[in-house]
């Protein structure tokens, strides 16, 4: 069938027709191959320009469209529209921006027009070359992995599940609830945080759509909003690897924190002097199936008389607050007294940060209690035969010295150790500081910078449990008014294919592709794209040494003819 | 990993050749490896091709060092391995230049060294394949002069230049080759394999071959000197679009430079694909722009193409010159700027089977310089401008 090209030139009021002289262009344009109409208008973008170019497709039966006016990034996607009303293949249409690349930057309007016209003729040419391209597309899977099994990702999934949405939850090691099943009592209210956790699970196991998979990784997760590909690796440890694959349309994070090591700082005789605790290690302590059955003793046996808790163990090189130390030291204060009737206990602290509705109060409280706060830096904690001593300095420069019976330190909260996998797997950053990034701080603080991944709870910094539970909320929320079962997801047109019949296996464009949407099939040994996972970037089409990798719409031929008028 | 200073003397009379044989045979009857692929006669005739030997008695025919260079050894290894790697243990005896060939094939998938072991041996380079042919008896006779020690002006121009023509780090053993006063050869190991090689013959590398390796460091540093002159006269000959068409002006398009080239591993060639086919009006519109077009078109994008797509693997080893009908320095062009882009890069190819090929990493902070020169393009445009 014979081609017949249409032409149009925008004026976009006076944008373009100001500087491009338009007659000219139309009288340089309108001779060449197969054109069958050139014109000008005012403002194709209005309704009526809109209209006026359906119709002049459908009257002049024209096959192929050029359109010279702005940035696609403004309007390619109307004109494309425009196409399908008139019935044209939306792929066998070019746009050419003259606004931008001519009217607003060139100075001088005889060049501006001389060079609207080389581009023009440069789409021209490289329309002839266009083919029309089917639009894919696929139901979006309303699926959710979770990864990570503590009070965030709990709350997460129980929220998620529903009838027609299941939920895989994938957690690291043996058991659910993280970090907070071994937090014996909760600050504010003092509540059992096993007994809480025991609820929350309790609840979760009810549901029939939460997929539980312990000791359990996620090893892969390629996709995009709608449509990851998950593969989980369970590694219990008395059976074999069992490999599991499925597919998401979402994914949270929940990744947790771990605690700084304290054995980092040997001033603070973590690990090398008895009755030095962490946090975690207190939090052990007063566990009713702990080491001492919850008992609160000295490593001889003895209860302590009196313990000194230490602040910000490692905020000056971490360079942040975790923000929740200080409260739950107040808790370890009740803890120590409910025990222990009579002990003395005394903070070493720089700062305090105590910001909360409850908070202030919880802490005047103790203070009242004879709880003492020495704002003081500590310069180390020294053993004895009687006991530990806290060095410590003044602001004023005054240094002291105090024997007490137990130490314990607060660590700040880093980032889990696999947040750099899920990071490189999934392709989202991470701040200065190691954890996951959320899209926006203030905008769009559970969202990654990947759509329909979300990270939520300590994975994106300290938060208290209240806040990982808000987040949890939060991601659940985004995620079901995105992924409404049944919607369709528009996939991308401008795929990349693989020519087997040039392929010789090299395996550079897998290497190439950021989407992990290339594969290498052994028995035939050629590489092979995933076209649902093709985001059609042309890495492996620019890499490819032997023209195997082909980028639709970005045909070599389609390039060469138009860099040929162009350079021409 | 460069081998220290020490290697294993296998003890053995004769020519270079007759030493490696001996080698040879002896590795096959302990059943150190199944079978050799290496160089040989073929039966009747004057004619070397690599072969696949698997019985020792046969090695009697095998040439470890031919005086040609007639498929270049890492094609033969790519043919034996391409789709996979064989159960049989494989020796491949390979002139240095094949070997770093063959390294790179291997970062490329082509080949699989799974059951191969690499050997390599200190080359003395190769006579030109059409001066070969005029006079094979001849060829051979002026050779085994070489091998001996020699005058080497009669080495093709780009093995005169060559200055990896000993041990280049990747091979699972290489074979050195001492003075004429020596009692045999040099087994020199660089792997776990090539190790296993010498236990298997129950000879350890306890000999000291700094003698050896002042013999090697000599020749390469007078080799770098030689190669830097003879670049740099012919930079002047062939630098710039119009030079570089004089360069490639008698090409014929028969493409043989690209079917002998290791390196160029493609099943079809771009340049040869329906990518590069255009229509009639296309080329009548590039003759009227031009005043005249060249038919077939586009022959010195081929080679600038295939600079492009191979040279930072390229290994200067000649195989396109000698294919070259009409005598176009190609292999000394490429090299030049196949060196000149791999200093860039910092890499040798065939140095490392670990390193990965340069266009396949991406390194945020690189060629700052380059940047910081088309960065400076607006500013001067103003300047003009302004």
């Amino acid at each position: 069938m014979a081609k017949r090209l249409g032409v149009y030139v925008c004026e976009c009021g006076t944008n373009i027709a100001d500087k491009v002289d338009i007659d000219k262009v139309l009288a340089a344009v309108s001779a060449l191959k197969d054109v069958e109409v050139a014109d000008r208008y005012k403002l194709l973008c209005s309704g009526d320009g809109q209209g006026y170019l359906k119709q002049s497709i459908t009257e002049n039966g024209l096959t192929h469209l050029v359109v010279a006016a702005c940035s696609p990034k403004q309007h390619e996607t109307t004109f494309m529209k425009v196409c399908e009303q008139a019935g044209l293949n939306p792929y066998l249409f070019q746009l050419v921006n003259i606004r931008e690349q001519c009217a607003w930057v060139t100075p001088d309007g005889e060049e501006a027009t001389d060079k609207a016209i080389r581009q023009i003729r440069a789409a021209i040419s490289r329309v002839h070359y266009h083919t029309a391209l089917e639009k894919k597309g696929m139901e979006c899977n309303p699926d959710v992995l979770v990864i990570g099994g503590g009070i965030a990702g709990i709350k997460a999934s129980q929220i998620l599940a529903a009838p027609d949405r299941k939920v895989y939850l994938v957690e690291k090691t043996a058991s659910l609830g993280g970090k907070t099943k071994r937090f014996s009592k909760l600050f504010v209210n003092m509540e059992s945080g096993p007994g809480l956790i025991a609820g929350e699970i309790e609840r979760l196991q009810k549901s029939k759509n939460i997929e539980v998979l312990t000791e359990s990784e996620a090893e892969q997760i390629l996709g995009f909003l709608g449509n990851f590909e998950v593969k989980v690796v369970s590694k219990a440890e008395d059976k074999e690897d069992k490999e599991q694959n499925f597919n998401v349309g979402a994914v949270v994070l929940a990744t947790g924190f771990e605690l700084f090591d304290a054995k980092g700082l040997p001033q603070y005789g973590y690990g090398t002097l008895d009755d030095v605790y962490t946090s975690l290690d207190f939090e052990e302590m007063n566990l009713a199936d702990g080491p001492t059955q919850g008992k609160v003793l000295l490593k001889n046996g003895q209860p302590p008389k009196s313990a000194a808790i230490i602040h910000c163990v490692g905020r000056a090189e971490k360079g942040y607050c975790s923000k929740v130390c200080c409260l739950y030291s107040f808790k370890f204060d009740r803890m120590l007294q409910s025990q222990l009737p009579g002990v003395k206990i005394a903070h070493f602290y720089s700062d305090l940060c105590i910001p909360g509705k409850a908070n202030q109060k919880f802490y005047e409280d103790t203070r009242e209690s004879g709880v003492e706060f020495v704002r003081s830096a500590v310069t180390e904690i020294a053993g004895g035969d009687k006991g530990l001593t806290v060095k410590y300095e003044t602001e004023t420069g005054a240094k002291g010295d105090l024997a007490v019976d137990m130490v314990i330190l607060l660590p700040a909260m880093e980032t889990s150790s696999d947040a750099r996998k899920f990071a490189e797997m999934l392709n989202i950053p991470q701040d200065d500081k190691g954890f996951l990034a959320e899209e926006h701080q203030l905008l769009s603080p559970v969202a990654s910078a990947v759509e329909g991944v979300f990270v939520i709870g300590c994975a994106r910094g300290p938060q208290s449990i209240a806040e990982s539970i808000v987040q949890a909320e939060a991601a659940a929320g985004k995620i079901l008014s995105a992924l409404v079962p049944g919607r369709k997801l528009e996939l991308e047109v401008k795929t990349s294919q693989i020519l087997e019949s040039f392929c010789t296996g090299c395996k550079t464009c897998i290497e190439v592709c950021p989407y992990g949407a290339i594969t290498f099939d052994e028995d035939r040994r050629i590489s092979v794209v995933n076209e649902v996972l093709c985001h059609g970037c042309g890495n492996c089409a620019a890499a490819c040494p032997s023209g195997a990798a082909r980028l639709k719409h970005f045909t070599f031929p389609q390039i060469y003819q138009e860099l040929k008028e162009v350079l021409r | 990993m460069a081998p220290d200073d020490k290697g294993a003397l296998f003890p053995a009379e004769g020519g270079v050749r007759e030493r490696v044989i001996a080698f040879l045979q002896k590795a096959i009857s302990q059943g150190c490896f199944d079978a050799v692929l290496m160089p040989a006669k073929a039966p009747g005739t004057d004619s070397f091709a690599y072969s696949l030997i698997g019985d020792g008695q046969l090695l009697k025919n095998a040439y470890p060092l031919p005086p040609v260079m007639s498929v270049q050894g890492a094609k033969a290894i790519s043919s034996l391995t391409r789709s996979g790697k064989g159960k049989k243990k494989i020796a491949a005896l390979i002139r240095p230049c094949e070997l770093r060939a063959t390294v790179e094939l291997f970062k490329l998938g082509q080949v699989d060294l799974e059951n191969i072991w690499l050997i390599s041996i200190d080359c003395p380079g190769a006579l030109p394949l059409a001066e070969w042919a005029k006079d094979p008896k001849k060829a051979e006779d002026a050779f085994a002069e070489i091998l001996k020690g020699g005058p080497s002006e009669s080495i093709r121009p780009i093995c005169q230049i060559c200055d990896k023509f000993s041990t280049t780090g990747a091979e699972d053993l290489h074979i050195g080759v001492p003075g004429k006063e020596a009692s045999g050869i040099l087994l020199i190991p660089n792997s776990p394999k090539g190790e296993a090689i010498l236990d298997c013959l129950g000879i350890a590398a306890g000999e000291d071959i700094s003698g050896w390796k002042d013999q090697v460091d000599k020749l390469t540093g007078a080799r770098v000197e030689k190669k830097r002159q003879a670049q740099k006269e012919l930079e002047a000959k062939s630098k710039g679009l119009d030079k570089l068409l004089d360069t490639f002006s008698k090409c014929i398009n028969c493409h043989n430079c690209m079917r002998v080239c290791p390196i160029c591993y493609c099943r079809q060639c771009f340049f040869e694909s329906d990518n590069m086919q255009f229509s009639f009006e296309d080329y009548l519109k590039r003759a009227e722009a031009a005043g005249g077009l060249r038919l077939p078109p586009d022959t010195l994008l081929f080679h600038i193409g295939r600079m492009l797509h191979m040279s930072l693997s390229c290994v200067s080893c000649g195989a396109c010159e000698d294919a070259c009908p009409t005598a176009i320095p190609v292999a000394q062009v490429f090299s030049l700027v196949g060196n000149r882009n791999q200093e860039a890069f910092d890499y040798i190819p065939g140095r490392s089977r670990d390193e990965p090929p340069p266009l396949r990493v991406y390194q945020e902070e690189e060629f700052e310089e380059v940047e910081q020169s088309h960065a400076a393009v607006p500013a001067k445009q103003e300047a003009r401008d302004g």
